[in-house]
Protein backbone atom coordinates (compact mmCIF):
# COMPACT_ATOMS: atom_id res chain seq x y z
CA UNK A 1 0.00 0.00 0.00
CA UNK A 2 3.06 2.55 0.66
CA UNK A 3 4.15 1.90 -2.72
CA UNK A 4 1.52 3.44 -4.73
CA UNK A 5 1.09 6.43 -2.29
CA UNK A 6 4.86 6.88 -2.79
CA UNK A 7 4.11 6.53 -6.62
CA UNK A 8 1.74 9.03 -6.18
CA UNK A 9 2.78 11.80 -4.03
CA UNK A 10 6.06 11.73 -6.51
CA UNK A 11 3.86 12.06 -9.32
CA UNK A 12 2.24 15.12 -8.12
CA UNK A 13 5.72 16.55 -7.45
CA UNK A 14 7.46 15.46 -10.82
CA UNK A 15 3.89 17.09 -12.16
CA UNK A 16 2.89 14.27 -14.62
CA UNK A 17 -0.55 15.10 -15.22
CA UNK A 18 -0.95 12.32 -17.97
CA UNK A 19 0.00 9.38 -14.96
CA UNK A 20 -2.16 10.74 -12.21
CA UNK A 21 -5.49 9.20 -12.99
CA UNK A 22 -3.86 5.72 -13.66
CA UNK A 23 -2.25 5.75 -9.82
CA UNK A 24 -5.33 6.93 -8.59
CA UNK A 25 -7.34 4.09 -10.13
CA UNK A 26 -4.68 1.90 -9.18
CA UNK A 27 -4.67 2.85 -5.48
CA UNK A 28 -8.42 2.48 -5.78
CA UNK A 29 -8.01 -1.07 -6.87
CA UNK A 30 -5.91 -2.26 -3.99
CA UNK A 31 -8.62 -1.30 -1.89
CA UNK A 32 -6.95 1.83 -0.27
CA UNK A 33 -9.53 4.32 1.21
CA UNK A 34 -10.51 7.32 -0.89
CA UNK A 35 -9.11 9.57 1.74
CA UNK A 36 -5.94 7.83 2.74
CA UNK A 37 -5.11 7.79 -1.15
CA UNK A 38 -5.68 12.12 -0.84
CA UNK A 39 -3.70 12.38 2.59
CA UNK A 40 -0.90 10.21 2.40
CA UNK A 41 -0.33 10.29 -1.28
CA UNK A 42 -1.69 13.10 -3.41
CA UNK A 43 -0.95 16.48 -0.43
CA UNK A 44 1.88 14.61 0.67
CA UNK A 45 3.55 15.48 -2.92
CA UNK A 46 1.96 18.73 -3.07
CA UNK A 47 3.08 20.03 0.54
CA UNK A 48 6.33 19.20 -1.31
CA UNK A 49 5.44 20.76 -3.80
CA UNK A 50 4.71 23.97 -1.56
CA UNK A 51 8.10 23.49 0.56
CA UNK A 52 10.11 23.78 -2.47
CA UNK A 53 8.74 26.81 -4.55
CA UNK A 54 8.93 28.63 -1.37
CA UNK A 55 12.77 27.90 -1.22
CA UNK A 56 13.12 28.51 -4.52
CA UNK A 57 13.86 25.07 -5.61
CA UNK A 58 10.67 24.84 -7.76
CA UNK A 59 10.05 27.82 -10.17
CA UNK A 60 6.12 28.68 -11.22
CA UNK A 61 6.02 26.12 -14.56
CA UNK A 62 6.88 22.95 -11.84
CA UNK A 63 3.86 24.07 -9.46
CA UNK A 64 1.64 24.49 -12.89
CA UNK A 65 2.33 21.23 -13.71
CA UNK A 66 2.06 19.70 -10.46
CA UNK A 67 -1.49 21.37 -9.66
CA UNK A 68 -2.66 19.61 -13.08
CA UNK A 69 -1.22 16.37 -11.82
CA UNK A 70 -3.40 17.40 -8.70
CA UNK A 71 -6.65 18.10 -10.80
CA UNK A 72 -6.23 15.00 -13.09
CA UNK A 73 -6.09 12.77 -9.68
CA UNK A 74 -8.56 14.40 -7.65
CA UNK A 75 -11.05 14.28 -10.98
CA UNK A 76 -10.73 10.71 -9.84
CA UNK A 77 -10.79 10.70 -6.56
CA UNK A 78 -13.81 13.01 -6.21
CA UNK A 79 -16.55 10.74 -6.89
CA UNK A 80 -15.12 8.31 -4.49
CA UNK A 81 -14.67 10.79 -1.76
CA UNK A 82 -18.30 11.64 -2.22
CA UNK A 83 -19.52 8.17 -2.28
CA UNK A 84 -17.24 7.00 0.68
CA UNK A 85 -19.37 9.35 2.58
CA UNK A 86 -16.64 11.83 3.28
CA UNK A 87 -18.73 14.52 4.88
CA UNK A 88 -18.58 18.41 3.72
CA UNK A 89 -16.76 20.21 6.72
CA UNK A 90 -17.70 23.54 5.56
CA UNK A 91 -17.70 26.41 3.19
CA UNK A 92 -14.82 28.51 2.13
CA UNK A 93 -15.20 31.55 0.05
CA UNK A 94 -11.90 32.43 -2.18
CA UNK A 95 -10.55 35.03 -4.24
CA UNK A 96 -7.46 37.20 -5.20
CA UNK A 97 -7.87 40.57 -4.09
CA UNK A 98 -7.98 44.14 -5.90
CA UNK A 99 -5.56 45.22 -8.06
CA UNK A 100 -4.01 41.64 -8.57
CA UNK A 101 -5.20 39.14 -11.44
CA UNK A 102 -2.71 36.31 -10.36
CA UNK A 103 -4.67 33.49 -9.73
CA UNK A 104 -2.68 30.05 -9.84
CA UNK A 105 -1.75 29.73 -6.11
CA UNK A 106 -5.64 30.79 -5.01
CA UNK A 107 -6.91 28.10 -7.61
CA UNK A 108 -4.55 25.65 -5.98
CA UNK A 109 -5.72 26.47 -2.73
CA UNK A 110 -9.05 26.09 -4.18
CA UNK A 111 -8.39 22.64 -5.15
CA UNK A 112 -6.83 21.60 -1.77
CA UNK A 113 -10.17 22.93 0.03
CA UNK A 114 -12.13 20.97 -2.29
CA UNK A 115 -9.94 18.06 -1.22
CA UNK A 116 -10.16 18.54 2.14
CA UNK A 117 -14.00 18.39 2.14
CA UNK A 118 -14.90 22.20 1.99
CA UNK A 119 -17.22 23.34 -0.24
CA UNK A 120 -15.63 26.16 -2.46
CA UNK A 121 -16.98 29.37 -3.43
CA UNK A 122 -14.18 30.53 -6.05
CA UNK A 123 -14.76 34.71 -6.80
CA UNK A 124 -11.78 34.64 -9.37
CA UNK A 125 -9.49 37.45 -9.56
CA UNK A 126 -9.22 41.10 -9.20
CA UNK A 127 -12.01 41.38 -6.33
CA UNK A 128 -13.04 44.15 -4.81
CA UNK A 129 -13.66 44.49 -0.57
CA UNK A 130 -17.47 44.83 -1.68
CA UNK A 131 -17.17 41.81 -3.82
CA UNK A 132 -15.70 39.83 -0.52
CA UNK A 133 -18.11 41.59 1.62
CA UNK A 134 -21.16 40.75 -0.71
CA UNK A 135 -20.11 36.97 -1.33
CA UNK A 136 -20.41 36.74 2.65
CA UNK A 137 -23.98 37.56 2.80
CA UNK A 138 -24.91 35.72 -0.06
CA UNK A 139 -23.18 32.44 0.71
CA UNK A 140 -22.72 32.52 4.41
CA UNK A 141 -19.00 30.88 4.72
CA UNK A 142 -17.72 29.30 7.67
CA UNK A 143 -13.79 30.63 6.20
CA UNK A 144 -12.71 33.69 3.43
CA UNK A 145 -9.50 33.60 1.91
CA UNK A 146 -7.83 36.14 0.44
CA UNK A 147 -4.94 35.55 -1.89
CA UNK A 148 -2.09 38.60 -3.51
CA UNK A 149 1.31 37.94 -5.27
CA UNK A 150 2.49 41.48 -5.03
CA UNK A 151 3.66 43.51 -2.59
CA UNK A 152 1.49 46.65 -4.08
CA UNK A 153 -1.89 44.41 -3.86
CA UNK A 154 -1.19 43.00 -0.14
CA UNK A 155 -2.52 45.74 1.11
CA UNK A 156 -5.88 45.54 0.00
CA UNK A 157 -6.48 42.43 2.03
CA UNK A 158 -6.32 44.61 4.89
CA UNK A 159 -8.89 46.97 2.94
CA UNK A 160 -11.13 43.64 2.67
CA UNK A 161 -10.95 43.04 6.43
CA UNK A 162 -11.81 46.64 7.36
CA UNK A 163 -14.72 46.08 4.60
CA UNK A 164 -15.85 43.00 6.24
CA UNK A 165 -15.76 44.39 9.86
CA UNK A 166 -17.70 47.23 8.66
CA UNK A 167 -20.66 45.42 7.22
CA UNK A 168 -20.65 43.38 10.63
CA UNK A 169 -19.82 40.52 9.54
CA UNK A 170 -16.39 39.99 11.20
CA UNK A 171 -17.29 37.71 14.14
CA UNK A 172 -19.30 35.42 11.72
CA UNK A 173 -16.04 34.14 9.57
CA UNK A 174 -12.70 33.54 10.00
CA UNK A 175 -10.35 35.18 8.04
CA UNK A 176 -7.37 33.58 6.33
CA UNK A 177 -4.70 34.76 3.80
CA UNK A 178 -1.60 33.53 1.92
CA UNK A 179 0.29 34.33 -1.04
CA UNK A 180 4.15 35.11 -1.99
CA UNK A 181 4.35 38.10 -0.15
CA UNK A 182 2.00 37.42 2.97
CA UNK A 183 3.50 36.11 6.15
CA UNK A 184 2.37 35.69 9.55
CA UNK A 185 3.64 39.00 10.58
CA UNK A 186 1.18 40.70 8.53
CA UNK A 187 -1.68 38.44 8.73
CA UNK A 188 -1.10 39.48 12.30
CA UNK A 189 -1.23 43.02 11.68
CA UNK A 190 -4.14 43.15 8.92
CA UNK A 191 -6.05 41.46 11.93
CA UNK A 192 -6.51 38.28 9.62
CA UNK A 193 -7.12 35.03 11.70
CA UNK A 194 -4.65 32.72 10.15
CA UNK A 195 -1.51 32.52 7.25
CA UNK A 196 -0.83 29.44 5.38
CA UNK A 197 2.51 29.25 3.61
CA UNK A 198 1.26 27.48 0.62
CA UNK A 199 -1.80 25.63 -0.46
CA UNK A 200 -1.51 22.52 1.55
CA UNK A 201 -1.12 24.99 4.76
CA UNK A 202 -3.82 26.87 3.43
CA UNK A 203 -6.34 23.97 3.31
CA UNK A 204 -5.16 22.59 6.92
CA UNK A 205 -5.07 25.63 8.32
CA UNK A 206 -9.03 26.06 7.15
CA UNK A 207 -9.57 22.47 8.18
CA UNK A 208 -8.57 23.81 11.95
CA UNK A 209 -10.42 26.88 12.23
CA UNK A 210 -13.78 24.89 11.17
CA UNK A 211 -12.91 22.45 13.66
CA UNK A 212 -12.54 24.69 16.61
CA UNK A 213 -14.90 26.42 15.65
CA UNK B 1 30.65 60.96 14.17
CA UNK B 2 27.22 61.29 12.80
CA UNK B 3 25.48 59.53 9.87
CA UNK B 4 26.09 61.81 7.56
CA UNK B 5 29.63 62.00 8.20
CA UNK B 6 29.83 58.27 7.47
CA UNK B 7 31.83 56.83 4.56
CA UNK B 8 29.00 56.00 1.90
CA UNK B 9 28.57 52.70 -0.11
CA UNK B 10 26.04 51.84 -2.65
CA UNK B 11 24.57 48.70 -3.23
CA UNK B 12 21.95 48.21 -6.25
CA UNK B 13 20.23 46.13 -8.78
CA UNK B 14 21.78 46.50 -12.07
CA UNK B 15 18.69 48.17 -13.17
CA UNK B 16 19.33 51.81 -11.90
CA UNK B 17 23.00 51.65 -13.20
CA UNK B 18 22.30 54.24 -16.29
CA UNK B 19 20.40 56.20 -13.40
CA UNK B 20 22.82 55.87 -10.73
CA UNK B 21 26.25 57.14 -12.47
CA UNK B 22 24.48 60.23 -13.80
CA UNK B 23 23.87 61.42 -10.47
CA UNK B 24 26.14 60.26 -7.85
CA UNK B 25 29.30 62.09 -7.27
CA UNK B 26 32.01 60.33 -9.56
CA UNK B 27 33.89 59.18 -6.77
CA UNK B 28 31.09 57.11 -5.32
CA UNK B 29 29.30 56.06 -8.80
CA UNK B 30 32.79 54.40 -9.90
CA UNK B 31 32.67 52.23 -6.67
CA UNK B 32 28.99 51.04 -6.62
CA UNK B 33 28.08 47.27 -6.22
CA UNK B 34 25.55 46.62 -9.23
CA UNK B 35 23.70 42.94 -7.82
CA UNK B 36 22.22 40.66 -10.82
CA UNK B 37 18.41 41.34 -12.43
CA UNK B 38 16.32 38.89 -11.67
CA UNK B 39 16.96 37.71 -8.00
CA UNK B 40 13.80 39.39 -6.92
CA UNK B 41 12.14 36.20 -8.76
CA UNK B 42 13.38 34.11 -5.42
CA UNK B 43 13.06 36.96 -2.77
CA UNK B 44 15.22 35.07 -0.49
CA UNK B 45 18.14 35.17 -3.00
CA UNK B 46 17.77 38.44 -2.91
CA UNK B 47 17.87 39.00 0.96
CA UNK B 48 21.04 36.57 0.97
CA UNK B 49 22.88 38.05 -1.98
CA UNK B 50 22.34 42.09 -0.31
CA UNK B 51 22.92 40.87 3.05
CA UNK B 52 25.85 39.41 2.06
CA UNK B 53 27.20 42.42 0.34
CA UNK B 54 26.64 44.47 3.39
CA UNK B 55 28.51 42.57 5.53
CA UNK B 56 31.55 42.65 3.64
CA UNK B 57 31.67 46.11 3.81
CA UNK B 58 34.04 46.47 7.37
CA UNK B 59 34.38 49.98 8.13
CA UNK B 60 30.66 51.39 9.80
CA UNK B 61 29.36 53.81 6.73
CA UNK B 62 25.75 54.68 5.13
CA UNK B 63 24.99 51.85 2.87
CA UNK B 64 22.61 53.24 -0.19
CA UNK B 65 20.26 50.09 -1.29
CA UNK B 66 19.09 50.58 -5.07
CA UNK B 67 16.43 48.31 -4.04
CA UNK B 68 12.49 48.36 -3.27
CA UNK B 69 11.08 45.84 -1.22
CA UNK B 70 11.36 43.85 -4.03
CA UNK B 71 8.51 40.96 -3.40
CA UNK B 72 9.86 40.83 0.31
CA UNK B 73 13.62 40.54 -0.78
CA UNK B 74 14.79 43.28 1.80
CA UNK B 75 12.69 42.17 4.32
CA UNK B 76 14.89 40.62 7.49
CA UNK B 77 18.20 42.56 6.17
CA UNK B 78 20.35 43.41 9.02
CA UNK B 79 22.16 46.87 8.92
CA UNK B 80 24.80 45.11 11.26
CA UNK B 81 27.02 48.57 12.24
CA UNK B 82 26.41 50.49 9.22
CA UNK B 83 23.33 52.84 8.38
CA UNK B 84 21.06 51.76 5.68
CA UNK B 85 19.10 53.94 3.51
CA UNK B 86 16.34 52.40 1.39
CA UNK B 87 13.91 53.78 -0.88
CA UNK B 88 10.16 53.13 0.00
CA UNK B 89 8.96 51.28 -3.06
CA UNK B 90 7.52 48.26 -4.17
CA UNK B 91 10.11 47.73 -6.54
CA UNK B 92 11.98 49.35 -9.25
CA UNK B 93 8.81 50.19 -11.32
CA UNK B 94 7.57 52.57 -8.88
CA UNK B 95 11.53 53.98 -8.99
CA UNK B 96 11.67 54.43 -12.40
CA UNK B 97 7.70 55.90 -12.47
CA UNK B 98 9.42 58.25 -9.54
CA UNK B 99 7.10 57.64 -7.28
CA UNK B 100 5.01 54.92 -4.97
CA UNK B 101 1.71 57.45 -6.25
CA UNK B 102 2.68 57.51 -9.81
CA UNK B 103 2.52 53.58 -9.61
CA UNK B 104 -0.55 52.66 -7.57
CA UNK B 105 -2.46 54.72 -9.65
CA UNK B 106 -0.99 53.04 -12.67
CA UNK B 107 -2.23 49.48 -11.02
CA UNK B 108 -5.95 51.44 -10.58
CA UNK B 109 -6.26 52.18 -14.15
CA UNK B 110 -4.72 48.42 -15.18
CA UNK B 111 -3.69 46.16 -12.82
CA UNK B 112 -3.21 43.41 -15.46
CA UNK B 113 0.21 45.59 -16.69
CA UNK B 114 3.34 44.06 -17.35
CA UNK B 115 6.46 46.19 -17.56
CA UNK B 116 9.27 46.35 -19.56
CA UNK B 117 12.20 48.60 -19.00
CA UNK B 118 16.17 48.99 -20.46
CA UNK B 119 17.43 46.81 -18.33
CA UNK B 120 15.03 44.63 -18.33
CA UNK B 121 14.57 44.12 -21.44
CA UNK B 122 18.54 43.99 -21.60
CA UNK B 123 19.26 40.83 -19.06
CA UNK B 124 15.87 40.56 -17.68
CA UNK B 125 12.85 38.64 -18.97
CA UNK B 126 9.82 39.08 -20.80
CA UNK B 127 6.91 37.06 -21.86
CA UNK B 128 8.62 35.88 -25.53
CA UNK B 129 12.11 35.29 -23.91
CA UNK B 130 10.16 33.05 -21.10
CA UNK B 131 8.05 31.14 -24.10
CA UNK B 132 11.10 30.19 -25.68
CA UNK B 133 12.93 29.08 -23.02
CA UNK B 134 9.88 26.86 -21.62
CA UNK B 135 9.97 25.75 -25.81
CA UNK B 136 13.04 24.26 -25.31
CA UNK B 137 12.74 22.84 -21.86
CA UNK B 138 8.83 21.55 -21.93
CA UNK B 139 8.05 21.49 -25.65
CA UNK B 140 5.94 23.97 -28.13
CA UNK B 141 2.51 22.55 -26.14
CA UNK B 142 3.43 22.36 -22.74
CA UNK B 143 5.15 26.02 -23.06
CA UNK B 144 2.30 27.60 -24.69
CA UNK B 145 -0.11 26.31 -22.03
CA UNK B 146 2.10 27.18 -19.15
CA UNK B 147 2.47 30.77 -21.01
CA UNK B 148 -1.34 30.64 -20.84
CA UNK B 149 -1.78 29.94 -17.61
CA UNK B 150 0.85 32.67 -16.77
CA UNK B 151 -0.49 35.44 -18.64
CA UNK B 152 -3.65 35.01 -19.57
CA UNK B 153 -5.38 37.82 -17.79
CA UNK B 154 -2.79 40.40 -18.24
CA UNK B 155 -4.42 43.48 -20.48
CA UNK B 156 -1.68 45.78 -21.10
CA UNK B 157 2.22 45.53 -21.45
CA UNK B 158 4.26 49.05 -20.85
CA UNK B 159 7.78 50.28 -22.08
CA UNK B 160 8.98 52.43 -19.45
CA UNK B 161 11.99 54.31 -20.53
CA UNK B 162 13.59 57.55 -19.27
CA UNK B 163 13.80 59.65 -22.50
CA UNK B 164 12.86 60.03 -25.75
CA UNK B 165 15.89 58.51 -27.38
CA UNK B 166 15.72 55.20 -24.68
CA UNK B 167 12.18 54.97 -26.07
CA UNK B 168 12.93 54.96 -29.70
CA UNK B 169 16.32 52.24 -29.17
CA UNK B 170 14.22 49.88 -26.99
CA UNK B 171 11.07 50.12 -28.92
CA UNK B 172 11.46 47.34 -31.88
CA UNK B 173 12.16 44.71 -28.72
CA UNK B 174 9.32 45.40 -26.80
CA UNK B 175 6.91 45.60 -29.85
CA UNK B 176 8.32 42.13 -31.05
CA UNK B 177 7.31 41.22 -27.12
CA UNK B 178 4.17 42.71 -27.58
CA UNK B 179 3.30 41.44 -30.87
CA UNK B 180 3.35 37.99 -28.66
CA UNK B 181 1.56 38.92 -26.43
CA UNK B 182 -1.19 40.07 -28.68
CA UNK B 183 -2.26 35.97 -28.08
CA UNK B 184 -3.81 37.53 -24.68
CA UNK B 185 -5.16 40.66 -26.02
CA UNK B 186 -2.48 42.84 -24.24
CA UNK B 187 -2.38 46.48 -25.86
CA UNK B 188 0.93 47.82 -25.86
CA UNK B 189 1.74 51.19 -24.59
CA UNK B 190 5.10 54.07 -24.05
CA UNK B 191 5.72 55.72 -20.87
CA UNK B 192 8.32 57.93 -19.93
CA UNK B 193 9.69 57.76 -16.48
CA UNK B 194 11.26 60.16 -14.27
CA UNK B 195 13.93 60.66 -12.45
CA UNK B 196 12.96 62.27 -9.19
CA UNK B 197 12.99 58.75 -6.64
CA UNK B 198 16.43 58.30 -7.83
CA UNK B 199 17.34 62.08 -7.93
CA UNK B 200 16.10 62.57 -4.04
CA UNK B 201 17.63 59.52 -3.54
CA UNK B 202 21.11 60.89 -4.02
CA UNK B 203 20.38 64.23 -2.44
CA UNK B 204 19.37 62.11 0.78
CA UNK B 205 22.34 60.00 0.80
CA UNK B 206 23.90 63.18 1.33
CA UNK B 207 22.04 64.95 3.84
CA UNK B 208 20.21 62.09 5.96
CA UNK B 209 18.13 65.15 7.48
CA UNK B 210 16.58 65.41 4.46
CA UNK B 211 14.96 62.12 4.13
CA UNK B 212 11.22 62.75 4.47
CA UNK B 213 8.29 59.58 4.22
CA UNK B 214 9.53 58.69 1.07
CA UNK B 215 13.29 57.14 2.10
CA UNK B 216 13.36 54.35 5.43
CA UNK B 217 16.59 54.82 7.39
CA UNK B 218 17.79 52.00 9.42
CA UNK B 219 20.17 52.65 12.26
CA UNK B 220 23.08 50.72 13.03
CA UNK B 221 21.87 47.06 14.65
CA UNK B 222 18.39 47.35 12.97
CA UNK B 223 16.53 45.42 10.51
CA UNK B 224 14.46 46.10 7.12
CA UNK B 225 10.82 44.75 8.10
CA UNK B 226 8.08 44.65 5.50
CA UNK B 227 6.02 46.93 7.61
CA UNK B 228 8.12 49.39 6.92
CA UNK B 229 6.83 49.44 3.08
CA UNK B 230 3.53 48.39 4.17
CA UNK B 231 1.18 49.56 6.85
CA UNK B 232 -1.46 47.49 8.41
Amino acid sequence: MREILDKLSTCILEGKAEDTPGLVQQALDEGIAPKTILDDGMVVGMNEVGDRFRRGDMFVPEVLMSAEAMSEGLEILRPELVSSGAKLIGKIVLGTVQGDLHDIGKNLVGMMCEGAGFEVINLGFNQKPEAFVAAIKEHQPDIVGMSALLTTTMRSMGHTIKAIEEAGLRDQVKVIVGGAPVDQDFADRIGADGYGSNAVAGSELAKRLVAEA
Amino acid sequence: MTANELPTVVIACRVFQHLLEAYLPHEIAERITFMDYGLHRVPTNLTLSVQEQIDAVEQPSLIVLGYGLCGNGLNGIKSRQHTLLVPRADDCIAILLGSREEYLREFESEPGTYYLTKGWLESGSDPLKEFNEYKEKYGPQDAEWLMDQQYQHYKRLVLVAHNQEDLERYRPQALKVAEFCRRWDMRYEEKLGSDRFIARLVEVAGDLDRADHDFLIVPPGGEIRQADFIGG
